[in-house]
């Protein structure tokens, strides 16, 4: 009985909070109708801008919701972040039907998956919404798609980091989140470009291998690489908990000191690794500093204007934007960061 | 019907050594399974069969297994469920959300509350199929989601990094080592784990009363189980496994994400079906399901040793799966005849 009763409050729980949240935008969608209106136009201080993104919560979109509230105060426009409770195309699509009957200015999405979301997309654009896109290389159905960097370029910066710490020579082993995630396989092609073309020395073990974007899996596949390739001395990571659960294997293992791990991740997951020396560089782009410039470039082409090669966001990494000669809604900045563990306290995500 | 037992019977017994080295689940061909993929390993690559590579395979095995055990006890009663993962994660981070929070420690309690948390979130599966008689699947199928919702929602989103030091010491403390490879402690109270499942399910009347429900639902209410009350027992205990098992891939993972395990659902319930238990409910043991989880973790542990480009991993894990399964089913074609509860009546 008492199951049946926790079971029913759950439910009503999480009714009442959809029902809630529900009622907040569509209010904010009445009594704002400077949005709904003048989707080109004046830079209405009501204007309301919706940051659609992959999942709710978790360390990198709530940082991106920092850069977007700290945007929307210096332009004084209202920033909703909403998204789905699973990181599923389905619910992304759901998400969006809802938010194009309520007719935000602008929407700016970070797609589960870009190619699924083209339909609903269009669909927004076809009603006056302006759509900014990010990690989605290849959508056409977005007025931009804003990368924080050129995928390959990243790789072999890696690659450079990697180099400097193993002293230009070793072999290294590359992990991907997935074998079918674009951006990670860019990653790792521009690494071992990078190698080729400058470190001679530096070889790696095998194809890329997959962590399933699990941290578990990254160590179970680090403990059989140590195995395997017992003179290894380089790890190169690429979903976020990879270099945790390398860093991890690799401690166990008493291998801190003689190996060299960078990767892409955050200070929150692999802080206390870059303390202990198991892990030594890592990458990103900062989530906040990417939702701010989604934002200024939406509110650029509201206000009528064109982004082009070399404009100038107001976002530092953003300054001077790069656009793809092949696909012209495509534009990156030059927007990675390197943490060590003397600067990760700068970096709150 | 019973002639038919009879003739059965009379066919097997012709041939004792083979059958009993069969297995009453075909744990016998698993396990011969196993030994020649190990003997392929042998061939290709002797330098990869080393006592590291055993450590390797526990370590990764135990969470694996630790989830199975929950699994298997739903699939024997004829049930399927998905949510286990998300009882399991829901368990484990919400326990040390609140050690965290309160700023207590501990090595042994933490287990037994995220088993009991387990437990209750594992009454919502219960109430769902025992007292509204839903379809298991459809049913852990909305569990999942809202136990995972709730979570991310209520509990926390943001990664544990740091566990409490008495707990994370749990994860740092070594029983022995195998070659390079260190045994941590966990072992122990997983193995507990499944002599208690293998006790329950062939020592007391609920285990009997698990195997009749997967066998046949109407059967085991005319001779007397009350259904509803063995499914809520289930249920129930599906959710401590799942609850512990949350607990131990905390600690041995060294870190608390509400985002992982939630996806590994299909390689746990391949390891069941490889290890006899079968979805049409009424067959399965705990051995089997050890051997099951050994075989996923052995391929899937293996790969990278035996210099196999990782693009073939996928299809590679997902052969030897598909061949498990189809022991498993093709055995289970011939065996539909004999059912489950007759086998072990002596004539």
């Amino acid at each position: 009985m008492n199951a049946r009763r926790r079971a029913w409050l759950t439910a009503t729980t999480a009714a009442t909070a959809l029902a809630l949240t529900a009622c907040g935008t569509a209010d904010s969608g009445t009594t704002a109708p400077g949005a709904n209106d003048d989707g080109g136009g004046s830079d209405s201080g009501d204007r309301t801008i919706v940051n659609v993104v992959k999942l709710a919560g978790g360390d990198w979109f709530n940082r991106m919701e920092v850069g977007n509230q700290e945007y929307a105060q210096e332009h004084s426009i209202r920033v909703d972040q909403t998204a789905g409770d699973d990181a599923s195309e389905e619910k992304q699509i759901a998400v969006l039907n809802d938010l194009i009957a309520q007719r935000p200015a602008a929407l700016t999405v970070v797609p589960n998956s870009p190619e699924s979301l083209e339909a609903v997309l269009k669909r927004a654009r076809d009603t006056g919404i302006v759509v900014i896109t990010h990690e989605a290389p290849g959508i056409t159905n977005a007025d931009a798609n804003l990368e924080a960097f050129v995928n390959e370029d990243y790789g072999a910066h890696q690659m450079d980091l990697l180099a400097e710490c193993l002293g230009n020579e070793g072999s290294y082993a590359h992990v991907v989140g997935s074998l079918s995630v674009a951006s990670h396989n860019m990653w790792a092609a521009g690494a071992l470009e990078r190698a080729g073309e400058e470190y001679p020395d530096i070889t790696r073990v095998a194809d890329p291998i997959s962590s399933e974007e699990s941290q578990e899996t990254a160590y179970n596949r680090t403990r059989e690489l140590l195995a395997t390739y017992p003179d290894i001395r380089g790890f190169l990571g690429s979903a976020s908990t990879d270099v945790a659960g390398i860093g991890r294997a690799l401690e166990e293992a008493g291998r801190q000191d003689d190996t060299c791990v960078v990767g892409t991740s955050t200070p929150a997951i692999a802080g206390n690794l870059l303390e202990s020396g198991a892990v030594d560089v890592i990458t990103a782009w900062d989530p906040a500093l990417a939702g701010q410039a989604m934002l200024a470039a939406a509110e650029l082409l509201l206000a009528g204007e064109e982004l082009t090669d070399g404009t100038d966001l107001g976002i530092p990494g953003y300054e001077s934007l790069g656009q793809d000669p092949d696909v012209p809604n495509s534009f990156f900045g030059n927007a990675w960061i390197d943490m060590t563990n003397e600067n990760k306290d700068d970096y709150p995500f | 019907m019973t002639a038919d037992v009879h003739a059965e019977r009379a066919a097997t017994s012709r041939r004792p050594g083979l059958a009993a080295l069969r297995g009453r689940n075909n744990e016998g061909v698993l396990a011969g399974v196993i030994l020649l993929l190990l003997l392929v390993m042998l061939v290709v690559e002797p330098s990869a069969l080393t006592w590291g590579f055993a450590g390797d395979i526990i370590r990764s095995g135990l969470v694996t297994l630790a989830l199975a055990l929950g699994l298997l006890l739903i699939i024997i009663s004829g049930g399927m469920d998905v949510s286990f993962t998300a009882i399991a994660v829901f368990s484990g981070y919400a326990t040390v959300r609140l050690m965290t929070d309160l700023g207590i420690d501990g090595r042994v309690w933490p287990f037994l509350l995220a088993a009991a948390i387990g437990c209750a979130l594992g009454s919502l599966n219960a109430v769902l199929v025992a007292r509204y008689r839903m379809e298991t699947l459809i049913a852990s199928l909305g569990t999942q989601v809202i136990i995972r919702g709730f979570l991310l929602a209520f509990v926390g989103s943001t990664y544990l990094a740091t566990l409490p030091p008495q707990l994370d010491s749990v994860g740092t403390t070594t029983i022995f080592r195998l070659g390079s490879s260190p045994v941590n402690i966990v072992v122990v109270p997983v193995a507990l784990a499944c002599v208690a499942l293998a006790l329950i399910l062939r020592r007391t009347m609920f285990g009997r009363g698990v195997y009749a429900v997967g066998g046949d639902k109407e059967s085991a209410r005319r001779v007397g189980f009350h259904v509803a009350r063995v499914q809520t027992g289930i249920y129930l205990l599906a959710g401590l496994f799942a609850g512990f098992a949350g607990m131990v891939h905390v600690v041995l993972s060294r870190h608390a994400s509400p985002f992982d395990l939630v996806g590994m659902e299909l390689n746990v319930i391949a390891a069941v079906v490889i290890g006899g238990a079968l979805d049409r409910g009424g067959r399965g043991s705990v051995h089997g399901t050890v051997l099951g989880v050994l075989l996923v973790s052995l391929v899937q542990n293996s790969l990278v040793r035996l210099g196999i480009s990782s693009y073939w991993h996928v299809l590679v894990i997902g052969l030897v799966i598909l061949v498990g399964v189809a022991i498993q089913a093709r055995s289970n074609a011939r065996g539909a005849k004999r059912p489950r509860i007759l086998e072990e009546v002596t004539p």
